[in-house]
């Protein structure tokens, strides 16, 4: 249910509304992205939607909320499985409290049509079905845990999957029956039950030692998401002998995990599998035994069940739920465009003149460029830190040379430590959307004003240009105005940018601004689906610069390579700072490296001097004057640095991991790519560049020349206007 | 037993099962075709509330005793906490004697209000049903009625109105009168002549 309600939060943001998950009992570390329930305060106009199951307080407290009210009926357990045990009364109870609600809600949802049905019988009047969806791209073979497939790829045939937790209406007997007939017939057949039990729990370990004489049953207890995925992709049927169920996602998981699903046809069992798979409505054990190796060995039948299961995943997709959806709530109204300049609002997680941050200063460039032209406002945070989002600039409006500035305040100041930990814990594999929702949450900012203040003024604007992807402002942004957004990027391969979260960021808006054609291949590899993409690039425009200016200024002598950016290990500075010590203790004349930025390393070493971060024209000044400039990052949409050396007929040294910087290196021909973890290479880069400089500044100089601002000042407004038009 | 699935042959797969079944000398599924699946009974929430709180209303009567280990050592367990809840029981009532107490009153005072709610949303229900016919349209005359009528004969007996013998139901609210701006004149107060008639005098 929890699940869900995330889920629906996503569903109810393509439908233009921002909302928010609140639940009853949230552990601390979950509050970034559920919060908990006694913070709710709704105003008038608010639908408040109730996930409802067993009893909860929740239920009377929704009852009493000053707003509009909506109850989404997930089904409760008849309490005759459960009689006599505690949990009994928490089932009728749950059953009573939904009899209660149908006076105190305008619209009642049930997740299917039996739940409708019982929502019907229990009084409720305006209901709807909302079916829940399954994201067949989440449970590809690619998704699959590899060390869980390699621990199930040596076992017995066939073999039979469940998932659900271990309790008494899932009829894990049943399974168990099944299983034992199905080794009279074929030995070596093996039974995996994915789900949460208690270990020391009586009826329990009654199944285990059945289990246990029956031989070829794992108990695979809870699982992450790839696990689960490893354990649909290695069997080969999936198996439900529920004697209850509101929906039953595991059927359709399975069914997206290409397994033939066989079910007993309990509830909604029938209506979610949608003549799909095999249901069945008598347990004789014998007999399904027969079946589960029929459907085992007939390759035919096997394909044919698949391709027809395929299908029903299609039917119960995001965009099924989100048009069930939408037909239950009112309709965002639509205003017509006005004619004149294009009302556009820019989008970006900080915005200031004194921000460090490729990102956030090309926002800025972008903003006063366009100002003469549009009429631009700019959406942000109060935060200037993208490390720790803290509210440093005060909230409200505003104006930043003639641009009106508003600013909303982060809820949730993000902690570095703990965030890295969670990174660590998710980077790299196949998640849920739950996780990578939670993830996106952590890594804020979170600022709820500013995503209320993009929906509810969705008619203000006729585009609105949400700057960086991987912040929450784009993410959930994006789908609260997708029929206008475009969006600039800035997209790398980076471990969060594999998350299928992202997808809404890119294949959701009405166009992708790329900085450069690497990005864009970059992206259209990851997300095939993805919007329409130009690549617009940036515009330089160099300041007089006077090198001795700088050198007197931080008493520097002799050649140095510069560093210009952010002071962060994830920049490279770290390992440049160890290549370049490496060309120190080699070379006697090895040039200086001069550090300009802030942040949160500081490196030392011999003849590396850290300069700070230094002001607009000590850039310009510093840039002229270095040997070269490097670029250690691996993570570049656009090296804006690279471009701004070339200007003033710098090479550049840049990192032979990042594509974009090599492209950019390639096409102008004016730097050397080096392997940041090779000594060697980067003393080669050096010496080729101490050869060739003024070749490759002049080829620098020249590329750099059709970075026009014009040139990308024209191409947003055409895309404005495209968008417009289009509205 | 049956089977439902668009893409497969039910009778056909049952056929496969039942020679294999019979082939292993077992018996077949029964030919019983799939049960409806009934929705569940409403729970009333007042009448459930009431029965739980009764229920639970006494704090120093325990909950069954439970424990999720089985054998010797989940007895062991149910035997200690039986042992513990009979020796402290005299402490138990001690320290729960006013949550028992107010329980009661709780559980009292819940069933004086639903039983008047109960009471009330009777008598809406009743209201509600009383003035919707007396709001409910008056049905159009039969489209025989406009006819002409034919003419009677002589003799027969002058039909007795409807109308006359149907007392009109009472408004279930008296609508307020509300004055007239222009109360009619009483039946003494000499009525204005008109012009023409003034004329001769």
């Amino acid at each position: 249910m929890g699940q869900a309600a995330v889920a629906w939060q996503r569903v109810v943001r393509h439908l233009g509304f921002n909302g928010e998950v609140y639940a009853d009992e949230v552990a601390p570390e979950w509050h970034s992205l559920v919060r908990p329930a006694s913070a709710l305060r709704p105003g008038p106009d608010d639908l408040v939607l109730y996930h409802h199951g067993i009893a909860s307080p929740l239920a009377g407290r929704v009852m009493h909320l000053p707003c509009r009210r909506g109850v989404v009926f997930h089904n409760v357990t008849p309490s005759r499985f459960y009689a006599g045990t505690r949990l009994e009364e928490a089932l009728v109870s749950g059953r009573a409290q939904l009899t209660a609600l149908a006076d105190f809600v305008e619209l009642s949802i049930g997740v299917s049509q039996f739940n409708a049905r019982e929502l019907e019988a229990s009084g409720h009047r305006n209901v709807k079905v909302v079916p829940l969806f399954v994201e067949p791209e989440r449970f590809t073979p690619a998704c699959a845990d590899a060390r869980l497939t390699a621990r199930l790829e040596g076992a017995g045939r066939p073999r039979v999957v469940s998932v659900s937790r271990v309790v008494p209406h899932k009829r894990m007997e049943d399974l168990l029956s099944l299983h034992e007939e199905l080794r009279r017939i074929a030995p070596r057949a093996e039974l995996w039950v994915v789900g949460g039990y208690a270990a020391g729990n009586a009826d329990f370990k009654a199944l285990q030692r059945k289990a246990d004489r029956i031989g070829g049953v794992t108990f695979l207890g809870r699982v992450s998401h790839a696990q689960l995925v490893a354990a649909y992709r290695s069997a080969d049927v999936f198996v439900s002998m529920s004697e209850h169920e509101g929906f039953g996602v595991p059927l359709v998981e399975a069914m997206a995990a290409e397994l033939p699903v066989l079910a007993f046809g309990a509830a909604a069992v029938p209506e979610t599998m949608g003549g799909r798979g095999i249901v069945f409505d008598e347990k004789h054990f014998a007999a399904l035994a027969e079946l589960v190796q029929l459907v085992t060995s007939d390759a035919e039948l096997r394909a044919k069940v698949i391709a027809g299961q395929r299908e029903r995943v299609a039917e119960l997709s995001f965009s099924a739920t989100r048009d069930a959806l939408a037909r239950c709530l009112p309709k965002v109204p639509r205003t017509p465009t006005k004619r004149g300049p294009p009302r556009v609002a820019l989008v970006v997680q900080r915005y200031g003149e004194a921000l460090t941050g490729g990102a956030e200063s090309l926002a800025r460039q972008i903003a006063l460029r366009l100002k003469p032209h549009a009429k631009l406002e700019i959406l942000t945070t109060c935060a200037t830190d993208h490390l720790t989002w803290a509210n440093e600039l005060p909230a409200g409006r505003s104006m930043d040379e003639g641009l009106p500035v508003h600013r909303f305040p982060v809820r949730r100041p993000r902690h570095l430590r703990p965030f890295n930990r969670l990174s660590d814990s998710l980077f790299g594999k196949p998640l849920d959307f739950v996780s990578e929702s939670h993830w996106l949450a952590e890594q804020g900012p979170l600022a709820p004003g500013l995503l209320d203040a993009i929906a509810a003024r969705s008619n203000d604007f006729d585009a609105f240009l949400f700057i960086t992807y991987l912040y929450a402002p784009t993410a959930w942004g994006v789908p609260l105005v997708a029929h206008k957004a475009m969006v600039m990027p800035t997209a790398h391969d980076e471990a969060p940018f594999k998350f299928e979260a992202f997808a809404d960021v890119f294949n959701a808006p009405q166009m992708l601004v790329c900085n450069t054609p690497e990005e864009a291949a970059l992206i259209e590899r990851r997300f095939p689906a993805a919007a329409r993409r130009r690549v617009v690039g940036t515009g330089i425009e160099p300041m007089p610069a006077k090198p001795e200016r700088f050198r007197e200024q931080f008493g520097i002598t002799g050649p140095y390579l510069l560093y210009l950016g952010r002071m962060e290990a994830g920049k490279g500075v770290v390992d440049l700072v160890r290549r370049h010590q490496a060309l120190v203790n080699a070379f006697h004349d090895a040039p200086s490296l001069v550090l300009a930025g802030s942040g949160n390393v500081a490196p030392k070493g011999t003849r590396v001097i850290c300069v700070g971060r230094v002001d607009e024209q000590a850039k310009w000044d510093a840039l002229a004057g270095a040997l070269a400039v490097v670029v250690p990052s691996r993570y570049e949409s656009l090296s804006l640095l690279t471009l701004e050396a070339f200007a003033v007929g710098t090479p550049v040294i840049g990192n032979a991991a990042s594509d974009v910087v090599v492209g950019q290196l390639e096409r102008s021909k004016a730097g050397v790519p080096f392997n940041l973890d090779d000594d060697a290479s980067f003393s080669e880069a050096v010496r080729r560049i101490g050869e060739e400089r003024a070749v490759m500044g002049k080829a620098g100089k020249k590329y750099a020349a059709k970075s026009q601002w014009d040139v990308v000042v024209r191409a947003y407004l055409e895309e404005f206007e495209q968008i417009r038009r289009k509205s | 037993m049956k089977l439902l699935g668009k893409d497969i042959t039910p009778a056909r797969v049952m056929a496969f099962v039942g020679e294999r079944l019979q082939a292993r000398g077992l018996a077949l599924p029964s030919e019983d075709g799939l049960s409806e699946n009934g929705v569940e009974a409403r729970v009333d929430p007042l009448s459930f509330n009431l029965q739980s709180l009764e229920a639970n209303a006494d704090a120093t009567q325990g909950l069954p005793l439970e424990t999720h280990r089985d054998g010797l050592s989940g007895r062991a367990v149910v035997l200690a906490k039986r042992i513990f809840r009979k020796a402290g029981q005299i402490f138990i009532n001690e320290a729960l004697g006013r949550q028992r107490v107010f329980n009661g009153h709780v559980r009292d005072s819940y069933a004086q209000m639903s039983a008047e709610m109960m009471r009330l949303r009777q008598r809406v229900d009743e209201l509600e049903k009383e003035a919707a016919a007396v709001a409910a349209p008056v049905p159009p005359l039969p489209v025989i009625a406009k006819l002409k009528k034919p003419p009677m004969p002589p003799s027969a007996p002058r039909p007795v109105k409807e109308a006359a013998t149907v007392a009109a139901p009472a408004p279930v609210i008296a609508k307020p009168k509300v004055p007239n701006r222009k109360p009619p004149a009483p039946p003494s107060a000499p009525r204005p002549l008109p012009r023409n008639s003034r004329r001769g005098k």
